[in-house]
């Protein structure tokens, strides 16, 4: 019956926590009468609602009581002491500090710099402040009757003017290109790769920050130019550039500077030292979207106009391209996600949100290891300072005051370690910056952005290392302790032993990871390709450069027996990515098939190393076939590989003499073998080579001997032949590597921060299986005069660790082939994760971690057994 | 002059103590306040009121007996001090200088509006 009557008892506890105690009797006294008579009144149900909105109600200042007791004590002076007692603690723990300090360290200073790489790809285009309003327009064509269609950023010149015409959403549009220009410079010929073709409505479209001349009018006529800052320095001195002639090496196109624009930010897809009028190129038609050789962005009305222009955008075109014969889409890509996002890269390479997402998880597994070492050596510690806990106990400190102690220890730790971290991570920038392609800078690192959150992360860490030692030690009874008979409980050491677990998981997690990755890379980079890269300089010249001159070239060349051979061709076979259709005379008329293909010249099979499998290499006789200004008499013929033959539907031998046409009417001549024409990550596709009086490039294989000599050879010849072409040269090799630079990127950081991440496990279990050994001092003295060898001692003090890191492996192995399996399932041409490696990564955790303990080990089984017994 | 403050709640709080003269307890308070005022008075305010008025020792307290209604919480009484009286007096006194302040064609106005 009583019972009945009394109150909620939550909210009967609730209001006693809170309450001050010098009220709490006879305000609960109050409560309690009230309550009754309302029981009485209004019922046990409204009653005890009442009651418990009476409580809350009582929550305010006044009523509730002080934070602590020990708000009463002087805090300055308790502060002080606390951070004396934290750095005097730590200067008497030296190894376990030095060991924290250092983990620490190195795992902030490795979240610092990703951090900071993330940031700056976070950061891109942001500035630009219309972003939310610019899109990119992607064209996807094929003919009909082909059912492989081609996408990408690539738009004929006639995309921006017929969409601002048609379409109310479109505000503006603007067309650019990136080209190379050969300008002088000091008499020299120098090849600027950042020259920039786009609209006068760039202005409109993008931010910029014009320093001379009118953006309005800079780019309104043919043959105008913006310079950068930079870049007017360079060619200008001090003088203003405005009005005056670009130095230009052909001698061909002057462009008049009509500008200088600031320097354009770093963290942009649009990237360009000359900003040149579009119509300078004369390229200017809109008879077809075909020609589609130009980036077009558009400035939209709104946000929103994205949407309803892309659900125009097919209806439109398919009445456009009505009766053609092929088939044209477009779609919209916002200009803002495209870094990150999309699959075509901007004028610079993009990076996938995966990368950043891989990264940061590296660096939270960093951290977690290092907090966990934390936890592990204060917990192990605990036993030294469990008198000093006893004696602050019984002198009358409050459980919290001691956490909040300890937690001071922790961060005053962190604290010092991130600002060793800042220094470090200042003095590594310049190397982090290599190994990434970066340019980041460490005032970055000093913006108030960056700091707080800095700060904000400093006191989780440390609480969050801090809090569970902290907790443990607290909360020790001084009785127990001070009677000397503590030891570490169970729970603390299956706490302990779970953190290691853990810390070496992610360990052989980050191993088995690094490993697949450097073997992938290793298997592209040592695959036989088909063709041989090794000793091919690829030297960049002009189209319409004439066979006869080119002739002459090679022949020039050739006189060095360096030198073996000298071909030319558009692209080199590192990476062919031209659109072509081509065409039997049996197919149904209008029917083509898409198809990547290259011009090249007789010698480019041998300079390459490509195979023929059937049929002959192309004749000095076709080169001169083709070798002529009217189109009709123009005789082409071809080489494809085997996947065009069997597309064609021919055995490499049915297909020799076949007639087709690609370009123009032609025979084939032979089939080679098939050969990765491009990255690993795509099949191998039908190819053609045909023979061509024209292409950008001139490929040279030179026999890797005296390669200096050669290469200076080959520069003074250069430069007196063709005058007015600066010699740049790159490495087929280097290229290549391009190409998987993404990969090759991951798989370097991957190795470093590997590397990092087990270097802190293992510093972790250094520090712990140093303490152990210290409380086992006397049971080793004990067995080794009982006579146990040092085999024995080692097998009984590591025993504990190795099964541990066993049950590590067990738990990360499985997880780590699963996701390198998504990983590798990106190539087409990969690894296989072989059981080797998951072994590999086991066996070298273990031996590490053997290591590891082992010092100790047998450090305290060498020692002299008296030593340790005889004191007590 | 001495400043004497007390709020509007206050008043009503340490007139109600007054009022019931050595009966004043948080239940009694209320109960009275809640009868005499009627509106609702919740113990938060009224203990937080109490709090505030013995800060500034306007009244004291004490120990009373219990009943089992409080399941052994004794009551504990109020009583007005001097200081509390002369606060209270003080603003009595304001309180009429100011209605006697007021000119009469001012409220007759209002009477009318």
């Amino acid at each position: 019956m009583e019972k009945k009557i009394d109150p909620p008892a939550l909210m009967l506890r609730f209001f006693r926590w809170y309450c001050h105690p010098k009220l709490v009797y006879h305000i609960e006294g109050d409560l309690r009468e009230v309550h009754k008579k309302r029981v009485t009144k209004i019922g046990k149900k409204r009653a005890d609602l009442k009651f418990v909105w009476d409580v809350m109600l009582l929550v305010r200042p006044g009523i509730i009581k002080s934070l602590n007791a020990s708000q009463r004590i002087n805090h300055t002076a308790m502060l002080k002491s606390n951070v004396r007692i934290a750095f005097r603690s730590l200067w008497k723990n030296k190894t376990s500090t030095l060991i924290n300090l250092v983990g620490l360290t190195v795992g902030i200073t490795s979240c610092l710099l990703i951090t900071l790489f993330i940031k700056q790809e976070l950061s891109y285009d942001t500035f630009q402040s219309k972003n939310e309003r610019i899109a990119r327009v992607v064209m996807e064509y094929n003919f009909e009757g082909s059912t492989d269609s081609k996408k990408g950023t690539f738009t004929s010149t006639k995309v921006a003017p017929v969409f601002s015409r048609t379409f109310p959403e479109v505000e503006k549009g603007i067309r650019m290109t990136d080209a190379n220009v050969i300008l002088r410079l000091n008499d020299q010929l120098v090849m600027e790769e950042g020259f920039m073709y786009a609209d006068s409505s760039f202005f409109d479209v993008f931010d910029y920050e014009m320093l001379e001349g009118n953006a309005a009018t800079a780019l309104n006529n043919p043959y105008k130019v913006v310079l950068t800052e930079s870049m007017a320095k360079k060619y200008f001195g001090s003088e203003s550039p405005l009005g005056k002639i670009l130095p230009n090496g052909n001698d061909k196109v002057v462009y008049e500077v009509t500008g200088v624009m600031r320097d354009y930010p770093q963290n942009s897809q649009i990237r360009f030292d000359f900003l040149a009028s579009f119509s300078s190129m004369g390229q200017n038609q809109e008879k077809t979207y075909f020609n589609a050789n130009y980036t077009t962005y558009l400035l939209l009305r709104d946000e929103q106009a994205i949407f309803s222009l892309q659900e125009k955008l097919h209806p439109f075109m398919e009445k456009e391209m009505e009766g053609t014969g092929a088939s044209i889409h477009f779609f919209l890509e916002k200009f803002k996600d495209i870094h990150l996002h999309s699959p075509y890269a901007a004028f610079v390479p993009n990076t996938s949100m995966r990368y950043l997402y891989i990264l940061s998880g590296v660096a939270l597994l960093i951290i977690v290891i290092v907090c966990f070492t934390y936890i592990n050596l204060s917990t192990a510690k605990s036993i030294e300072r469990a008198k000093e806990v006893g004696i602050r106990k019984v002198s009358g400190a409050a459980k919290s005051q001691l956490f909040w102690q300890f937690i001071g220890e922790s961060i005053v730790l962190c604290g010092l370690s991130v600002l060793v971290s800042f220094g470090v991570a200042s003095l590594l920038l310049p190397s982090f910056n290599l190994l990434t392609n970066q340019s980041l800078h460490i005032q970055e690192l000093l913006t108030a952005s960056f700091l707080l959150p800095v700060v904000g992360a400093t006191l989780l860490v440390s609480l969050l290392a801090g809090a569970y030692p902290a907790f443990v030690l607290s909360g020790l009874q001084p009785s127990t302790v001070l009677k000397g008979v503590f030891k570490n409980t169970k729970s603390a050491r299956l706490v302990q032993q779970s953190l290691i677990v853990f810390q070496f998981s992610i360990a052989v997690f980050l191993i088995i990871s690094t490993l697949v990755i450097q073997r992938q890379l290793h298997f592209i980079r040592n695959k036989n390709l088909g063709y041989d890269r090794s000793h091919v300089l690829k030297i960049p010249i002009g189209w319409g450069t004439t066979q006869d001159k080119l002739n002459t070239i090679k022949n020039e060349l050739k006189v060095n027996p360096q030198v073996i051979a000298v071909a030319r061709g558009n692209s080199s076979p590192v990476n062919i990515q031209s659109g072509y259709s081509m065409r039997t005379p049996d197919m149904p008329t209008g029917e083509v098939i898409s198809v990547n293909a290259n011009p090249i010249d007789e010698d480019y099979l041998k300079v390459n190393g490509l195979q023929l499998i059937t049929g002959t290499n192309f004749t000095a006789q076709d080169m001169k076939d083709i070798d002529t200004e009217v189109w009709e008499d123009k005789k082409y013929h071809y080489i494809l590989n085997e996947s065009a033959a069997r597309r064609l539907g021919w055995t490499p031998e049915e297909a020799i003499g076949q007639t087709m046409q690609l370009n123009g009417p032609g025979t084939v001549s032979g089939v080679i073998k098939d050969f990765h024409f491009q990255s690993m990550r795509n099949a191998i596709q039908p190819l053609v080579l045909f023979t061509e009086s024209q292409g950008s490039s001139v490929l040279v294989k030179v026999s890797g001997e005296r390669m200096q000599a050669t290469i200076a050879f080959l520069q003074t010849k250069w430069k007196e032949l063709i005058p007015n072409r600066p010699f740049e040269y790159r490495f087929l090799d280097d290229d290549y590597n391009r190409l998987y630079q993404s990969e090759i990127q991951l798989g370097k950081m991957m190795n470093l921060f590997a590397a990092i991440a087990i270097l802190l496990a293992c510093l972790g279990l250094f520090g712990l299986s140093s303490y152990m050994v210290q409380q086992r001092m006397k049971e080793i003295s004990i067995r080794k005069v009982l006579g146990a060898s040092l085999l024995n001692l080692f097998r009984v003090l590591s025993g504990n660790f190795l099964r541990l890191i066993l049950i590590a492996f067990v738990i990360a192995s499985p997880l780590s082939y699963w996701l390198m399996k998504q990983w590798l399932s990106d190539f087409v041409y990969r690894i296989d994760v072989s059981a080797w490696i998951l072994l590999a990564a086991g066996v070298l955790t273990l031996s590490i971690a053997i290591f590891t303990v082992g010092v100790h080990g047998v450090k305290a089984a060498l020692d002299n057994p008296v030593k340790s017994l005889k004191s007590e | 002059m001495k400043k004497y403050h007390l709020g509007e709640f206050e008043e009503i709080v340490i007139l109600t103590i007054a009022i019931l003269h050595k009966e004043a307890y948080g239940v009694s308070i209320k109960e009275e306040i809640e009868s005499r005022l009627e509106r609702d008075v919740s113990m938060g305010a009224l203990h937080a009121a109490l709090v505030r008025l013995e800060d500034k020792e306007y009244i004291n307290s004490f120990d009373g007996e219990t009943t089992e209604d409080r399941a052994g919480r004794p009551r504990r009484y109020f009583q007005i001090t001097a200081l509390g009286k002369s606060a209270m007096e003080y603003s009595r006194t304001t309180r009429e200088g100011l209605w006697k302040s007021i000119p009469k064609v001012s409220l007759d106005l209002k009477m009318v509006g």
